[in-house]
């Protein structure tokens, strides 16, 4: 043994430095930098869990939204298409209400034109057989030649035209 | 690429080197150059001590120990480097540790289960980082180079006082037998020592010596400060102890006492049984001297192989070799834990027969 170098003393010192390192090393080195590295991994457990999560929630919510967006379009297409439907039907409405006032109008105006006329036609032969009349009273007055008729008659048509009308 | 007269420049100065370095060492010696060279180192298993006499009792602070306490302070200061300054988000010390920690961490959980690979790792991590800062810190230049000079008085205390009586034929047989050991002539008075340049015949034997003592210059052994720690039989020794010790404590709390007992002392089998457990008993023994030597046996072997390349191709000899001896230091601390850790895993568990 004392030609190996094996020696009590020695092998006692080398025992008690040995054992000292493992116990320093064991609860100042690994402890701490073991845990260190449970919480990390727990940590990035965690967080990647909860990534997961977000990003399920995100989808959940997006198909919502998607749906949301769905039924309001449609609700926008059918107001749109109602109220097409409404201002179609007030259109036609008022386009018919329209030509029926203007029909009645034309037919108001017809009447009256007819009115005028006939009033002006009844005039004028009152008129005439007024002016007839004349003339017939102013030859059976003279009664007289032939030439003296001629001359009345002219007389009496130059009177009348001369005469301003009463229309 | 041979081509490139930058290479072809770079092996020619290599190819001198070489030469230089061949002709300066133990080789060129012979044809009477050696201008390089430095005697072999003198070679010893046990450690060097480094004061002359004990410092209490039979204690004697050896070169091993001090390297030793390298390591332990080395160790020391990269566990507060890195918890000084832990964070959750590693920085590049803490990064490499972690990485290290975690890689042994899974070898412990993967051969011995979660639960009692977690109980072995302090150990078999403490075993690994030991070992591999001692060997590589015992590679550093210094580690077997520099140190005092042990005189020709000191070589004969150290041999011949186990004789008590001074004048005893015994004695003087001894003295006469050590005064023909080879020493090596040092400058100066031997407190700083080293290898010069071109030392290789400088040795002379104790009795030339004592004959034709020159001034200024003092005759002895190099004893140098630092010594690899596991060059060191108790050293390695110390660890295989801890490990096998807690082997068995392990397995004792894990799987009971009768139960651990049982596989070594077994009568309920029959006589094959109690011999198989017999030499399992022994097996015990042999992996406790099998993990002494095995380190000790590499990690000398490495110190001797580059001792003797600063012998025999001074300069630039040792430099393959240490990048050899870097792999040896980590293989054989990762061989002393893994069957550290093995070791711990099998024993822990309950034979097939024995548990019911």
């Amino acid at each position: 043994m004392e030609a190996l170098g094996i020696n009590i003393p020695g092998l006692i010192t080398q025992l008690i430095s040995f054992v000292a390192l493992f116990v320093v090393l064991s609860a100042l080195l690994y402890k701490p930098i073991i845990r260190g590295l449970d919480q990390r991994s727990e940590r990035i457990r965690e967080s990647l869990e909860a990534s997961q999560r977000a990003q399920e929630e995100a989808a959940r919510s997006q198909e919502e939204m998607q749906d949301q967006l769905a039924s309001a379009r449609e609700e926008g297409q059918q107001l749109i298409a109602q109220a097409r439907e409404v201002a179609d039907r007030f259109r036609e409405e008022e386009l018919a209400k329209a030509r029926a006032d203007i029909a009645a109008e034309r037919e108001r105006a017809e009447a009256n034109i007819q009115r005028e006329r006939d009033a002006a036609i009844e005039d004028l032969r009152r008129e005439f057989t007024g002016l007839a009349l004349v003339a017939a009273e102013r030859v059976i007055r003279r009664s007289l030649d032939e030439s003296d008729h001629n001359e009345l008659i002219e007389q009496v048509l130059e009177e009348s035209s001369r005469a301003p009308s009463r229309n | 690429m041979l081509r490139s007269p930058k290479a072809l420049l770079i092996l020619a100065i290599g190819l001198v080197v070489f030469a230089v370095a061949l002709l300066g060492g133990a080789l060129g010696e012979a044809f009477g150059l050696g201008f390089l060279g430095a005697p072999l180192a003198a070679i010893q298993i046990p450690a060097e001590s480094l004061t002359s006499n004990p410092v209490i009792g039979g204690f004697r602070v050896t070169n091993t120990m001090l390297a030793t306490w390298i390591a332990i302070v080395a160790l020391l200061i990269l566990t507060w480097r890195v918890r000084s300054k832990q964070t959750e988000i590693p920085g590049r010390l803490q990064g490499i540790v972690e990485v290290i920690l975690e890689f042994f961490l899974g070898l412990a959980e993967g051969i011995a289960g979660r639960e009692r690979g977690r109980r072995f790792f302090p150990l078999v991590m403490t075993i690994f980082l030991f070992i591999l800062t001692a060997n590589w810190l015992g590679i550093l230049p210094g580690f077997g180079t520099i140190g005092r000079v042990e005189t020709i008085s000191e070589i004969e205390h150290h041999h011949c006082d186990k004789y008590e009586d001074h004048d005893s034929p015994e004695y003087k047989d001894c003295i006469s037998h050590v005064s023909h050991r080879s020493v090596q002539v040092f400058e100066g008075d031997g407190a700083l020592a080293y290898q010069p340049f071109g030392s290789v015949g400088s040795n002379v034997t104790i009795e030339e010596w004592e004959e034709h003592p020159q001034q200024g210059r003092q005759a002895g052994i190099l004893v140098p400060f630092f010594r690899s720690a596991n060059t060191d039989l108790n050293t390695t020794l110390a660890i295989a102890i801890v490990a096998m010790v807690m082997i068995h404590f392990w397995a004792f709390s894990t799987i009971g006492f009768g139960s651990h007992i049982g596989k070594f002392i077994n009568f309920r089998g029959g006589p094959i049984a109690l011999y198989v457990g017999i030499l399992e008993g022994i097996s015990e023994i042999a992996k406790l001297i099998s993990f002494t030597f095995r380190l000790f046996g590499n990690i000398f072997a490495g110190e001797v192989l580059l001792a003797a390349m600063i012998f025999m191709i001074p300069l630039i000899g040792i430099i393959p070799f240490l990048g050899l001896e870097l792999f040896v230091g980590m293989v054989q601390a990762f061989i002393f834990s893994m069957l550290t850790l093995v070791f711990a895993a099998t024993a822990s568990v309950a034979h097939n027969g024995d548990h019911h």
